[in-house]
């Protein structure tokens, strides 16, 4: 069996008006068994980046620290928080140095980005376990219920959802998307960054 | 006349100048001996009633069997060389729960005579040198009575393999006084309750014996409880209304 | 669909495929000097002996060709949908092969899997109807079409028409029913159903937009158990067009098979969808109509 199911887990990020949405389920498998349904796959980078980390279990600790170490050492020596559209680039490096040795994670990351104006820009991204970055317009999808995501998610989302619309679309997605896959669910967190705040919600979804 | 006959009535597959076939013919004169047997069909349901010939007092009369069940909404009563009934039964049963299997719908009255029919003809079949696998021609006639969804119908079969839809009907030997008795009583609105009386007058009006619950068989197919053998207390129930 | 596999042994003493020691193994025994076993130091031709090789040859009687099919009931209409592109691995064979086909007035069946065996099993499964029809004077009900594709899946139970059946139509009660099939003949009635290529992605959206699941009502009302024509053929459009989008083997074109049943109220709301067509001839049993639409071709 492929190493990207041993615990399984998914994470999708949608873009709306001037916000952005990130969730993920909550399992932790090994292979068919359920572990955990409390296991965290997202993790704040800075207060307007949120990163998801679907794939391998331990893989996820292990990057979730390597990024803050790179993420600290950056915000020190640049004095100033990093841009999302830095963060997905420093990602995209980290991964691809283990390009023959990879770690078995398709990071899925979302954040609002500075404007020259002032105001606040979406920027969701995605990359393979080797670091090809997708920067896409509408949703980013990853984990094992990735092709469910994709058919849920190009059916359920519009341009421009206002957050709580955007709340309400993600979750359905990711909710619906998980129910049919046996390697997904057991709850859901969702996060919604706006300009002024991050909502975080967790789920209940089916326990089956 | 006679020499001719005795030339062609042996062979099960061999017409006789004049375009018959003696032993089918003699097969249907066979039923004219077996016991009277009545079906009558109703709006409500069709009734099938026998006589059963006890021959002697020291016979187990509920051991004579000449009504049977095909299926859950199908029945049959018999008249003539009885054994040979047990293997038209057996293919309309085999019949009966193929088509359920496959279609998942109960099969029709009709379907299922004609499945009967065509195991009449088989008689003298061989294949190249093999034994055919059956050397004469049923002597026995069937009294078909179910439901489906064209309603309660009654079929009668005989030896030759002919199949007619009846209202009424009546085979073996009272058969010609009982049809007639029956063209005459019956009706198109009758009720169950009426057809089942009408089945135990007619065959007291043949019968040598005095009719009473062990010398007759009564069974009934309708919508509710599909196909049922009456039991004594309900014949006897019946017989007390005549 | 050929495929074929050498396998060359070439240890000396190993037995060669006519069951005999190869040349060179023989003579290398005792006789270091005379290596090649000719006597002379110029390379030797190899004995005919040694080309013996066991062969392995192998017919794959199965190919994958793409596409997606699709079906939901209503109160008393059916609607059964298919995509026509056929596939075969990144080569489009055409943009035009039906997989959805109107068996009688009140069922239709939709084949996906293996293009060649969907067709057969298709033609078997109307040469059967037409068999019913003689022996039993009337068509086939919804029901028994089921069962018949049942046991003439499972009769190929260990050579199978490598196909998922999706069976749609007109239940004799006069419902809307959908019934759908493994390719080995395990089945069960639903109210919706996607199969095929892109099943993973239509599945979860119509389970989310047809059985409402991971949905509350609103305080006081509740989830219709059936939705109207319109609604289904509006989610219907959108599922293709969203599987199109994401899975390169559904696209070119959309087929929507209609069926409805005697005096369906849903007849008013149909006429008037942009180039439909009707399939049937007499108006008064039930009507299966056909809805064609584009699908994009990238």
């Amino acid at each position: 069996m492929s190493i990207m199911e041993y615990n399984g887990g998914s994470v999708i990020a949608m873009v709306g008006k001037d916000c952005v949405a990130i969730a993920s389920d909550l399992r932790l498998g090994n292979q068919a068994l359920g572990i955990s349904s409390n296991f965290q796959k997202i993790f704040p980078v800075t207060d307007r980046i949120y990163l998801g980390l679907p794939g391998l279990a331990t893989d996820v600790t292990t990057l979730r620290e390597r990024f803050r170490f790179r993420v600290n050492m950056y915000t020190i020596k640049e004095e100033r928080e990093i841009e999302p559209e830095t963060f997905a680039h420093l990602v995209s490096s980290t991964l691809y140095e283990h390009r023959f040795g990879p770690y078995f994670i398709e990071p899925v990351m979302a954040g609002l980005s500075k404007t020259p104006t002032g105001g606040v820009k979406p920027f969701i991204a995605a990359t393979d376990l080797i670091g090809c970055l997708n920067f896409a317009k509408d949703f980013v999808v990853a984990g094992t219920a990735s092709s469910k995501l994709y058919g849920v998610a190009e059916g359920l989302w519009e341009p421009d959802l206002e957050p709580e619309d955007l709340f309400e679309t993600i979750s359905q997605t990711l909710l619906n998307a998980v129910d049919r896959d046996a390697f997904s669910g057991w709850g859901c967190i969702v996060h919604v960054i706006t300009k002024d705040k991050v909502v975080t919600r967790t789920l209940k979804g089916r326990m089956d | 006349m006679f020499l001719t006959r005795s030339e062609y009535d042996r062979g099960v597959n061999t017409f006789s100048p004049e375009g018959r076939l003696f032993q089918v013919e003699y097969a249907i004169e066979a039923i004219k001996l077996g016991s009277t047997t009545v079906g009558i069909r109703t709006p409500e349901g069709v009734v099938l009633a026998v006589e059963k010939r006890v021959q002697s007092p020291l016979l187990e009369s509920s051991s004579i069997e000449k009504i049977m069940e095909i299926d859950a909404h199908l029945g049959c009563a018999m008249s003539g060389l009885t054994a040979d009934a047990r293997t038209m039964i057996d293919h309309a049963r085999v019949t009966a729960q193929n088509h359920a299997f496959t279609y998942d719908e109960r099969i029709k009255v009709e379907s299922v005579t004609q499945a009967v029919c065509d195991l009449a003809l088989r008689f003298g079949e061989s294949v190249h040198d093999e034994e055919a696998m059956m050397s004469r021609p049923f002597g026995v006639a069937l009294l078909i009575a179910g439901i489906d969804e064209l309603g309660p119908q009654l079929f009668h079969t005989d030896p030759s393999g002919t199949f007619v839809r009846y209202d009424a009907k009546a085979i073996g030997s009272g058969s010609e006084a009982a049809q007639s008795e029956l063209q005459d009583k019956w009706h198109k609105q009758m009720t169950l309750r009426e057809a089942q009386v009408l089945t135990l007058r007619v065959l007291k009006q043949v019968m040598e014996e005095k009719l009473d619950q062990h010398n007759v068989q009564l069974a009934q197919v309708t919508p509710a409880k599909g196909f049922e053998i009456l039991d004594e207390t309900r014949l006897k129930e019946v017989i007390e209304v005549m | 669909m050929y495929q074929e596999s050498k396998k060359r042994e070439r240890t000396p003493g190993s037995w060669c495929g006519r069951g005999m020691v190869t040349v060179e193994a023989r003579f290398s025994k005792g006789a270091k000097a005379r290596s090649n076993g000719t006597g002379s130091e110029f390379p030797r031709m190899p004995a005919m002996i040694s080309l013996a090789q066991p062969q392995q040859r192998q017919f794959n009687p199965y190919s994958e060709n793409g596409g997606t099919i699709l079906a939901v009931a209503g109160a008393d209409f059916s609607v059964i949908a298919g995509d026509t592109r056929q596939s075969e691995g990144y080569s489009i064979q055409t943009r035009y092969a039906p997989k959805v086909f109107r068996l009688t007035d009140k069922a239709v069946l939709a084949v996906n899997g293996f293009a060649a065996d969907g067709n057969m099993f298709v033609k078997k499964v109307r040469q059967r109807l037409e068999w019913y029809r003689h022996a039993h004077a009337k068509d086939m009900p919804l029901r028994a079409i089921a069962r018949l594709i049942q046991t003439m899946l499972y009769a190929r139970r260990f050579f199978p028409f490598y196909v998922y059946n999706i069976l749609g139509g007109i239940e004799d009660d006069g419902t809307g029913a959908v019934y759908s099939f493994d390719p080995v003949g395990s089945y069960e009635r639903e109210a919706c159903r996607a199969a095929g290529a892109a099943q993973s992605l239509v599945q979860p959206f119509l389970d989310n937009q047809i059985y409402f699941k991971n949905q509350t009502p609103a305080p006081g009302t509740s989830h219709p158990v059936h939705l109207p024509l319109s609604t289904v053929l509006s989610l219907v459009i959108d599922s293709f067009t969203s599987a199109t989008e994401r899975h390169i083997e559904v696209g070119d074109g959309l087929e929507m098979y209609v069926v409805l049943a005697k005096g369906s109220t849903a007849l008013q709301s149909i006429v008037s969808v942009r180039g439909i067509q009707e399939m049937t001839t007499t108006e008064d049993g039930e009507r299966v109509f056909v809805i064609r639409r584009e699908l994009k071709k990238d």
